[in-house]
């Protein structure tokens, strides 16, 4: 990441050297994730900070590669998950929570922003 | 995530650069386990630790797993073995690779290297080793149990239990569980799908002659408790160069429950076989297609950021 890097259209609304909006974070990692499931997307309880990936949206580790990507690509390299959870057990990568993920992303752009 | 079209099918892959960017970094390829696994198993456990450390790390979901196209046919190892050798070559890895594989994907990486040893610098198997009879019959005993003679539900609760018995922090939590559950399913869907279950174990077995001429160094690493224990032992005096590490404590899944010691174990012996290079002068072809920014791959830590 460098300081040329744009910032993403969602985040620029709280200005580009302040820390991203986390209720447009929210609402972004939920698209991501209905993106992810599909068909099944439907189906899908309201995404808040509490849902949990695995035991409530039933995302397997390979959809969080996925998801892993798409942050990335939005927010950054500094976003993607496989650093942010390395050394956590499979049981504890599926229990984290959208809101776990939402301040991941909070404080990734928050140190690229200070930087 | 890239798309990977190579010997006719679409595969996933996924890849983390090498921090500290070398001339020619050695390329690390990780290869999974059947039925259950994909490349999510490297990706959260030792991809970040060997990219740290200097690797090019690539990784995919093997034929049939996770977001990799899923053909109806074509299951035996020498199969995987096809698909390896077309996808290195669609991603102009030429150089000798190294493998680390885990359960069957160390299965895989034994077939590769014996098959094409001048393709392979070295072989980490976790949990695994070539395919030989005991090993045929027992994964034809566990998958004639699983899809024939017991009823969906039933099987899903023994492929639960069976889970159990080769992971060593399986406590009962009903999350924990449900995950498992999930995983079987998945199984069952490539079972049924697929003819998986007859092709693995008629898999093509390493000629003894050719596993002991074998000039690669290959790593075991092992469970104290896991599946493969008598086969790591026959392996360690039959292969000129070949050293076994066991982790105590732990069961056949030691790689993603014990994966911080897997990680430096590998790491360690890596750097004895293939140290990372500084870096140095300007990057080739093969580092920039492994490069930040190339197509699908992306850099595990920042580019440039807080120079930790």
């Amino acid at each position: 990441m460098t300081s040329t890097d744009p910032v993403p259209a969602g985040l620029a609304r709280t200005g580009a050297a302040g820390p991203p909006d986390p209720d447009a974070v929210l609402a972004e990692i939920g698209s991501m994730i209905a993106l992810i499931l599909e068909e099944y997307a439907a189906g899908l309880p309201e995404i808040t900070r509490e849902t949990r990936l695995g035991e409530d949206l039933e995302l397997e580790s390979i959809d969080l590669v996925t998801l892993s990507g798409h942050l990335a690509e939005r927010y950054g390299e500094r976003a993607n998950l496989a650093q942010f959870v390395a050394g956590l057990d499979p049981d504890a990568i599926i229990a984290l929570t959208v809101g776990d993920l939402v301040d991941h992303i909070v404080a990734a752009r928050t140190s690229v922003a200070g930087e | 995530m890239a798309m990977v079209r190579a010997g006719g099918l679409r595969h996933h892959v996924e890849r983390l650069a090498p921090e500290g960017v070398s001339r020619r970094p050695p390329v690390v390829v990780f290869l999974h386990g059947a039925f259950i696994d994909t490349l999510a198993s490297f990706y959260f456990t030792l991809a970040p630790a060997f990219a740290a450390h200097g690797r090019a790390t690539v990784m995919y979901d093997l034929r049939g797993h996770g977001r990799t196209e899923r053909p109806g046919s074509g299951y035996r190892v020498e199969d995987f073995t096809t698909d390896l050798v077309a996808l290195l070559d669609a991603l102009g890895l030429t150089e000798p690779v190294h493998l680390v594989g885990n359960s069957f994907g160390g299965t895989l990486a034994f077939d590769f290297a014996v098959h094409h040893p001048d393709r392979v610098a070295s072989v980490t198997a976790v949990e695994a080793c070539p395919v030989n009879p005991g090993w045929a019959d027992a994964m034809a005993g566990a998958l004639h149990r699983a899809t024939e003679t017991l009823p969906e539900d039933q099987a899903l609760a023994w492929f639960t239990e069976q889970y159990g018995t080769v992971s060593s922090t399986r406590t009962g939590d009903p999350a924990h569980d449900a995950r498992i559950a999930r995983l079987g399913r998945n199984a069952g869907r490539l079972i049924k799908a697929t003819t998986i279950a007859r092709d693995l174990p008629r898999s093509r077995r390493p000629p003894a002659h050719r596993l002991a001429s074998l000039a690669c160094p290959v790593l075991l690493i092992n469970g104290e408790h896991g599946l493969v224990a008598a086969e790591a032992a026959y392996l360690t005096t039959a292969l000129p160069r070949c050293r076994r590490v066991v982790v105590p404590g732990h069961k056949h899944s030691v790689l993603v429950e014990a994966p911080a010691e897997v990680s430096r174990v590998t790491l360690a012996w890596l750097d004895e076989h293939a140290p990372a290079r500084p870096a140095a002068g300007a990057p080739d072809a093969a580092l920039a297609r492994l490069a930040p920014g190339a197509s699908g791959v992306r850099p595990a830590r920042p580019a440039t950021g807080s120079g930790r």
